[in-house]
């Protein structure tokens, strides 16, 4: 039984491999583009989820598992940058939420030798940037993800073709993510 | 004019190019639109410093990192090759088996000499056993060797017209996508492969020596008798979510058809049934309808899978719903083309799915 060369069994095994989220459908040969698209993608990669993380060893590690899946997919090359940074966007998120990411890193200590030197703004204290983490969390996905790939430096028109928006949407998107930010950040800040 | 909504400021900040001349003049003649402009550039300010990441990335170590991940993952492929994707297509999580199931199932003595049809499915039954005794199944490789001949080849074709021009099949239309599955799918098709199995009693001997058992001696004619497997051609309809995983898979194929060149079959079938080193709850069901040679097991784990029947324009099919509950299929057969609707959705999602497929 041959369903794009294979079975239909095996095309099931491969969807129900899915959900746990290594799976697109191709042949199963590593892409002859992996490295071109690599060497230009990663930093922006890195940079996307680092901002959802805020740390750029997770975010590293995150880049790892969004290539992974990459590698063997049958993304178009002319799609493979904005396919990868909305992979990158969710699979951090997923992180944030499922608690995978190893919040102890950033949370247990408190203290500054704690701090991975990777991590963005120095103006940015320790305990604002675990309520960042946790306001961005709480936003709609679409909202998180559209303004994290605007801060990473996507065009309107990427960010729009990225999330099947209208170009014309995408700063509204933005925009509520932003405001809903700020909400989120001084809601729990006058609670805290 | 209407003040520009705030999504326009937003932009303005970011392109102002992309804002029409007539909103950013509004805007700069407008004092309330300039202090609405002033909150939205706050708060883009301070999203910019709360997400702020420092720059610097080191590309080579990342490269490095990832080429260690995909070499380690290649390795088996590379050593087992080239049978290997016979093999693992044959021995897929859930079609574990499957290639030795063919030939179980099969029926009908062979003349000597010719190639005579053995299998052609017709009807798909599922085949549930626990996930352990699946793994034991012995892969077809150990009882002979499997040689490619049509290799497997998939490739990305641009549309639905690309897709029925290489497989020669009819690419239904969805009706109506479930819930959170949009767009339009990309197209993946690959032309019939096929591959020749030939017993070998000496593999066979050595594959239940490795695990402790005896075999009888085979019958008079199976050693060096030879199976051809076909299948396919087929393709999947593939829409991709903003997720690394497809939110829905169409799929149509020929289905495979087994050719024998002349071993008495029902003997053979007995022989390889008896064997010790088919799992005793794999070896029953398949004996239960391995007489008519159009049935195509599909296996399932009683752990992971359930399988209920139903029916798709008329047609027997049959559902298999993961027990979490994450994924589910309905694969049927019309003819000799094999069909499956699969996806992370429920039972009842993918059931209209196929029901409302289309001809174009």
């Amino acid at each position: 039984m041959d369903v794009e060369g294979q079975s239909v069994a095996a095309l099931v095994g491969r969807v129900e491999r899915a959900r746990k989220g290594g799976f697109v459908v191709s042949d199963g040969a590593v892409r002859a583009d992996l490295e071109q698209v690599f060497r230009s993608a990663y930093p922006r990669v890195v940079a996307v989820a680092a901002r959802v993380l805020g740390s750029r060893s997770e975010a590293e590690d995150v880049a790892q598992e969004v290539f992974l899946t990459f590698c063997r997919s049958a993304v178009p090359a002319a799609e493979a940058s904005g396919w990868l940074s909305v992979a990158a966007a969710h699979t951090a998120l997923n992180h944030l939420r499922s608690g995978r990411r190893r919040a102890s890193r950033e949370v247990a200590a408190g203290s500054a030798a704690t701090v991975a030197p990777d991590i963005a703004d120095a103006v940015v204290t320790l305990d604002e940037r675990r309520r960042v983490r946790a306001a961005l969390a709480r936003l709609p996905r679409k909202q998180a993800v559209a303004l994290v790939l605007r801060h990473s430096g996507l065009s309107y028109a990427e960010v729009a073709a990225a999330l099947d928006l209208s170009p014309g949407s995408v700063g509204t998107t933005v925009r509520r993510a932003e405001s809903a930010l700020r909400e989120e950040l001084n809601r729990h800040a006058s609670s805290d | 004019m209407r003040h520009p909504t705030d999504g326009t400021l937003r932009r303005l900040l970011d392109e102002p190019d992309g804002v029409a001349d007539a909103e950013r003049a509004h805007v700069a003649g407008c004092p309330p639109c300039r202090g609405r402009l002033s909150a939205v550039q706050r708060d883009a300010a301070a999203a910019a410093t709360l997400l702020g990441v420092e720059a610097g990335t080191d590309v080579d170590a990342g490269w490095e990192r990832l080429s260690r991940a995909v070499a380690a993952e290649e390795r088996p492929r590379v050593a087992a090759a080239p049978g290997r994707r016979w093999r693992t297509l044959l021995r897929s999580p859930v079609a574990a088996g499957i290639g030795v199931a063919v030939v179980l199932a099969g029926a009908g003595a062979a003349a000597a000499g010719d190639w005579l049809q053995v299998f052609r499915a017709e009807r798909i039954a599922p085949i549930s056993a626990p996930q352990a005794d699946l793994i034991k199944m012995p892969e077809l490789d150990q009882f002979g060797d499997v040689v490619p001949i049509e290799p497997i080849t998939i490739r990305p074709v641009a549309d639905a017209a690309a897709a029925a021009k290489t497989t020669g099949l009819t690419v239904p239309r969805v009706g109506a996508l479930p819930k959170g599955v949009t767009g339009e799918p990309t197209y993946h098709a690959g032309q019939r492969a096929s591959a020749l199995f030939t017993y070998r009693a000496e593999k066979a001997e050595r594959t239940a020596r490795d695990r402790g058992e005896t075999l009888p001696p085979p019958p008079p004619g199976l050693d060096g008798s030879q199976f051809r497997l076909t299948g396919g051609p087929g393709f999947a309809a593939v829409w991709q979510a903003d997720r690394p995983y497809p939110a829905l898979v169409v799929a149509r194929a020929i289905a495979p058809t087994a050719y024998s060149t002349g071993v008495p079959f029902e003997t053979a079938r007995d022989y390889l049934l008896s064997l010790p080193i088919v799992p005793p709850s794999v070896a029953a069901q398949l004996r239960a309808f391995s007489g008519d040679g159009t049935t195509l097991p599909i296996f399932m784990s009683v752990e992971h899978m359930t399988s209920t029947p139903t029916d798709v324009g008329g047609a027997p099919a049959t559902l298999l719903i993961s027990k979490d509950g994450s994924m589910a299929a309905v694969v049927w057969m019309d003819g000799t083309v094999v069909n499956a609707v699969a996806g992370p959705l429920r039972g009842d999602e993918v059931l209209a799915v196929a029901r409302g497929l289309e001809p174009r």
